[in-house]
This record gives structure tokens, sequence and C-alpha cells, in this order.
């Protein structure tokens, strides 16, 4: 039976043996994660991202990398999944993307830091993973989120089909939060909507949706999109 | 017995009743996740969820670290059989920790942190916990050099102690790049708890064990070796199974896979070691809950650090689970089983001898251990089941995100109402605690620290 030097020499080996090892591989892990991360693009505006990340304890709810709190969505694809000018929208006022449901907290960010976070996600989200988050294998074959304008003449616009079918549904598909964008053009007078589309508090205050802070030519483009669905052109 | 042996016993007092107060708090910050995630945020707009999120487990930390202390000062004089070296350094080293603790569950509330998880103390306090740990650690190696008599337990407790402060110092390099900064921080988290805190695990069970069993120490402490030799061959290179996703290279997925899968071994070892030293032991001491709970922490250990740690460690497994709620799952009965329990253990066999008074033999013990840790299993179970679910709606057939927590928030009725059980289940040990009431008084006159009157 072992003796107790013997016991102890053991610990010894394994103890000493195994750091060695793992601090060589450590030192071979450093001399690879900058290309793999793509060091080179990590600008200022990253950085700043990153900090502004780590200041606000974003870790506390979402996962980066897989690494964080379950309450929030997984980030590392986020830029691929939800396109920037759907984030800029949302991270202005999170919870108006959201009415009723589980909240984030309204960091009142400036557009620079927008920017930044934006940034930063772009860089994680190239980062070469090991396959990370897996696309999922189960999925039904349609994609979900994406309207094609195929059907119709018109193409829509990019801005429709990255932040409105969030919350609408348009010919099916999209989200249940608002009401259906199908025949909408039946419903209001161009003015109106667009008015709407602008500044959606002054034209009912309360409302759950948005402020979109939408560019003069992407409203025009959105309104004369939106004012060519009728009811009867749908189906 | 109507003295105490020694004075630094009342610091350790502090220290285990510190826990316990931390530990309640800690339960007030899961119950408000727990809701959240039922839909019931009325606190939203003072208590975020990353607040409550940080407090939660930085008190988790806080908690079993002081624990640990405490422990220390319990048992390094014991085995030096000197007074500590110092007992108002002791003193001050307690009082700081409270302060810098206080502090920063109170600068949570007011976004004053760091977000990076398990280790949100901003950076200005990271230095004072720096001064606090090494002030402790002076006192407690001065002590066993001055007792001159090196155990084994004494020794592999300092050393696991040195090296948990060793390891908390590259979670204080700044990086600009998240992937080192992430590889870093595992460095503290990882081998700390899969790591040297295995190592305090293992002495303070052996002194326990030595104490309560009445088994050899040259026994004991041979499979102590043993122990923590296979905690370190599992564990350093286990550390690779936070290396998968993270932007290194391939070749983690094999390390991390191959280690990881080792790794229960190091904890199975834990629950054969106390079974089987509990068993064989000649005498039995009357204080047998503290025995039940140090044979219950060897075999918690195993199922939830072990056994359910490997359940998702395998790279296969992991780039479908990681970072859902089945790592929850794993979490909570880990801490649980390895840490938590020892230092009940620990409180439960030092409370008779530090205040002279025998509430072991009081019913509530009993039931102290029983309810909380089935309360706990439960809880597990609950985050197994709305986990398991998300890693199919959510990773496997692409639910949105939102929509899968809609569809497991259920489970988080269950959680709470698991965890309403396992919090009576600690209630009552705090009853008991509190039953024990103070530390005995030192007699006087103790000229020095000197042997003199040891009762050997």
């Amino acid at each position: 039976m072992l003796s107790k030097s013997q016991a102890r020499l053991f610990f010894l080996i394994a103890t000493v043996g195994f750091s060695g090892v793992f601090l060589w591989l450590t030192i071979d892990t450093m001399s690879q994660v900058g290309a793999r991360s793509h060091v080179d693009q990590m600008n200022e505006s990253v950085v700043r991202g990153k900090e502004i990340w780590e200041r606000n304890n974003c870790m506390g709810c979402h996962t980066l990398l897989g690494e964080g709190a379950y309450y929030a969505p997984e980030l590392t694809k986020v830029v691929d999944r939800r396109g920037k000018e759907w984030m800029r929208v949302f991270l202005k006022d999170p919870q108006a993307m959201y009415p009723g449901q589980r909240k984030m907290v309204q960091y009142d960010f400036t557009d620079a830091e927008i920017e930044d976070v934006i940034a930063f996600f772009e860089w994680i989200g190239r980062i070469d993973t090991n396959g990370f988050p897996r696309e999922p294998d189960m999925a039904p074959p349609t994609a979900p989120v994406q309207v094609s304008a195929a059907s119709s003449g018109d193409a829509s616009p990019a801005v429709f089909g990255t932040i409105c079918v969030a919350c609408h549904s348009f010919r099916g598909k999209g989200g249940n939060v608002g009401p259906a964008l199908d025949g909408v053009g039946d419903r209001y007078k161009a003015d109106t909507l667009r008015t709407w589309l602008s500044d959606p508090q002054a034209v009912k205050p309360g409302t759950a949706m948005p402020q979109l802070n939408l560019s003069d030519d992407q409203l025009d483009e959105l309104t004369r999109f939106l004012m060519a669905s009728h009811a009867t052109s749908g189906s | 017995m109507n003295q105490l042996k020694y004075e630094s016993w009342k610091v350790a007092w502090a220290f285990f009743a510190t826990c316990m107060v931390l530990l309640t708090l800690q339960i007030v910050y899961g119950f408000i996740m727990g809701f959240a995630h039922m839909g019931l945020d009325g606190l939203h707009e003072w208590i975020p969820f990353n607040t409550a999120r940080a407090s939660h487990t930085n008190l988790l930390v806080v908690w079993l670290l002081g624990g640990f202390m405490g422990s220390a000062y319990y048992i390094i004089p014991d085995e030096a059989q000197r007074e500590i070296w110092s007992v108002k350094l002791a003193w001050v080293q307690w009082g700081s920790l409270v302060v810098v603790a206080v502090t920063a569950l109170i600068g949570f509330h007011f976004n004053w942190w760091e977000g990076r998880k398990f280790l949100e103390i901003p950076r200005p306090l990271d230095y004072l916990v720096v001064v606090n740990v090494l002030a402790f650690l002076l006192n407690i190696g001065m002590t066993i050099l001055k007792g001159k008599r090196y155990t084994t337990t004494a020794l592999t407790l300092l050393a696991g102690l040195l090296a948990a402060a060793l390891l908390y110092l590259p979670g204080m390099i700044t990086f600009d790049s998240q992937v080192l900064d992430s590889y870093f921080r595992w460095w503290v988290v990882h081998l700390w708890v899969e790591g040297v805190w295995e190592l305090v695990m293992g002495a303070i069970l052996s002194y326990l064990l030595i104490k309560l069993s009445g088994v050899d120490r040259e026994i004991i402490e041979k499979w102590l070796y043993i122990i923590v030799g296979l905690t370190f061959l599992s564990g350093i290179l286990g550390t690779g199974h936070h290396y998968y996703w993270i932007g290194t290279p391939r070749y983690w997925l094999m390390v991390g896979g191959v280690f990881s899968a080792l790794e229960p071994l190091a904890f199975l070892g834990m629950a054969l070691y106390t079974v089987a030293m509990a068993r064989r032991g000649g005498r039995r001491h009357d204080n047998r809950v503290a025995l039940l709970w140090s044979v219950g922490c060897g075999i918690m250990s195993f199922v939830g650090a072990g056994f359910l740690g490997f359940a998702h460690t395998l790279p296969q497994v992991n780039v479908y689970t990681h970072g859902t709620l089945v790592t929850a799952m794993h979490g909570h009965l880990a801490f649980w089983g390895a840490y938590a329990m020892l230092n009940f253990a620990m409180i439960g066999y030092a409370l008779p001898e530090m205040t002279g008074r025998k509430a072991y033999e009081h019913w509530a013990n009993e039931w102290a251990f029983w309810v909380s840790n089935i309360g706990m299993v439960a809880m597990t179970g609950a985050f197994a089941v709305a986990g398991i679910t998300q890693v199919y709606l959510e990773r496997r057939v692409g639910m949105d995100f939102l929509e899968v927590q809609d569809a497991v928030s259920v489970h988080f009725l269950g959680l709470v109402l698991a965890a309403s059980l396992f919090t009576i289940g600690i209630g009552l040990f705090i009853w008991v605690f509190i039953q024990y009431g103070t530390p005995l008084k030192m007699v006087v006159a103790s000229p020095s620290a000197s042997s003199t009157g040891n009762p050997e």
C-alpha cells in the first residue's frame, strides 16, 4: 500500500507537472489568439465599446462568448442576427422595442457610445470561436424574420426588414408585438403615417411604438413602401 | 470545558457569524432573480437583474472565503498548538473585510463595478482585498512558523489559501481584448473552485475527520495528498473547458474535454474518503451533526461539482449548453455541495467547542441538514428542466430567446418553491447558530502564548 511519502510525491509531481504543461499551452495560446481574434481590427472604438460593456456589467444579464448570466440573449453574433440599424434603435430605448416584456436597464447611451458598443460586438462576432454558437440544427426550414419582397414589385426598404418586422408581422412573417402591417396603406394617409413613423408619441401619447430616429430619406422610403400595401393585394 | 482555548477562536466566530448574515443576503438576491425570471420584476428600477446577480454571486464568494478564513483562525492555532500570531491583526483583518464587502455590495446598486463575471468588485477595492488577504496570510503563516508543528493538514490549508491569494492577481490585469480578459479571468475563477479551493476543502475535511472519526492522522493525511494530487492532475488542464469558445486554439477542445472528464475523480475521491473515514472511525464523537455535514459535503460535492459538471463539460454537449440555464443548474449544486456544506460542517463542529454549549443535540440540526439539502436538490432539478428545455428550443430549434424564456418561466415557480424549502433549512441552521450564543471568555491569566497548560 502507498506510504504517506509516496502520496506526497504523487501530489507534487501532479501539481508541478500539469502546471508546467498548462503554462506551456498558455504561451502557445497567446501566440495564436491575436490572429484568431483579428486583434489588428480592434480599434479604439472597439476598446471603448468593451469599457461600456464592463462599466455597466452587461454580463450581469447577457452572455458574450457564452459567458455571463442567463437573463438576456447571447450576444456573440448579435450584429449578424439583428443588424446595426435595429441595434441603434434598440439601444436608444430598449423597453420600447419589447413593451410589457422582460426589461433592460435604460442606459441613455449617446449616439457615439452606441456606435462603440456596436463596433465591439462586430469585433466579437468575427472571432474564431471554434463554431460557437452553433446554428440551430432542428430549425424549421424558413428564415424566421427576414421578409423578402420578391412577391410584390417594390423592394422593401432595408430598415423594414431589420427593424419593423421585429415587432410587426407582414405577409405572415415577423413579430407579434405590434399589429400586422398587411393592408396598412388602406388605413392611413401618407402624411399621417409619415408623422407616426417619425414621432409616435406626438400622434398617440403613451404608445408602445418606439421612437426610431429615422432619416428623412428612410421615412420617405418606408412611407412609400407601407402605403403600397393594400389588403386586396396581399392575398 | 468552560474556557476558550484560543483568543483567535473569537475571531473565527465573528467570521462565521458574518457568513450567516451574508448568506441570508445572498438568498434574498436569489429570490429577486427567481421572481424576475417569472416576470415579477417590480424591483427593476432599484435592483435590476445585473445588480441582483452580481450581489448574489459576490456575496457567495465573500461568505465562502470568510468561512475559510474563520476556519483557518480556528484550525491553525489548534494545529500549531499556540495562539494566533497577532489577535489584534486578526480583528483588524475581519473588520476591514466586512467594510470592503459592504462597500462593494452598496456600489453594485450604484453601477460601481467591473462587468466581469464573479470578479465584479471594482478595481480600487481589489487592492484593499489584496492588502487584507496579505495580512491574513502573514498572521496564519507566522502562527505555523512560531508553532513549529508543521502538520500536513495545516500546511495544505496554508498552501490552498496562499495559492488562492496569488491566483487573484491575474484577475486584476487590464486587457483591451475580451479574449485575453476572459482567458485570465478563468485563472482566478476556475483555478480557485476547481483547484486551490479544493486544497482548502481537503484540509478542512481532514481536520474534521481527524477530530470526529478518530482515524489515525497519518492515514487521513496520506489520502489528503492523493485527493489534492488528483485535483491538480485533472483541474489545472481542466481549465480548458472554459477555453472552447472564446477565441483560443482548437486543441483546447481536446485538452479541456479529456481533463474535465477526469475532474469528477477528485470529487469522487473526496466522497469515498469522507464516507470511508467516517465509517472506519473507532471513536464516536458526540457531535454527530458535524460529521453528517462533512460526509454530506463529500457526497454532494461529487454529485454537484463532479457529476453535474461532467454532464455538460464535453465539447460536443457544451457547444449547445454553454451560456444557458444548464450552467446555473451545475453551479448551484456544485457550490452548495463543495463549499457551502464544507463551511457548515466546520461551523457545526466549531460552535460547541467555542461556546461550550452542546446545541448539536438540538432537533433542528438534522432538520436543517435534510431540509436545506432536499431544497437545493429540488432547485437543481428546476434549473435542469428549464435549462434542457432552453437548450432544445433556443439552441436546436432556433426559437427566439424571449419566447423560450416565456416557455420555461413556469419552472421558475418550481425553483422559487424549492428555494423556499432550502431557505427554511438555512433558517433552522441559523437558528441553531443563535442558540449557541457567543464564544466563551478567555481566562485572563494567559501570560504568553506559550504552551503552559495545554490540555493534551
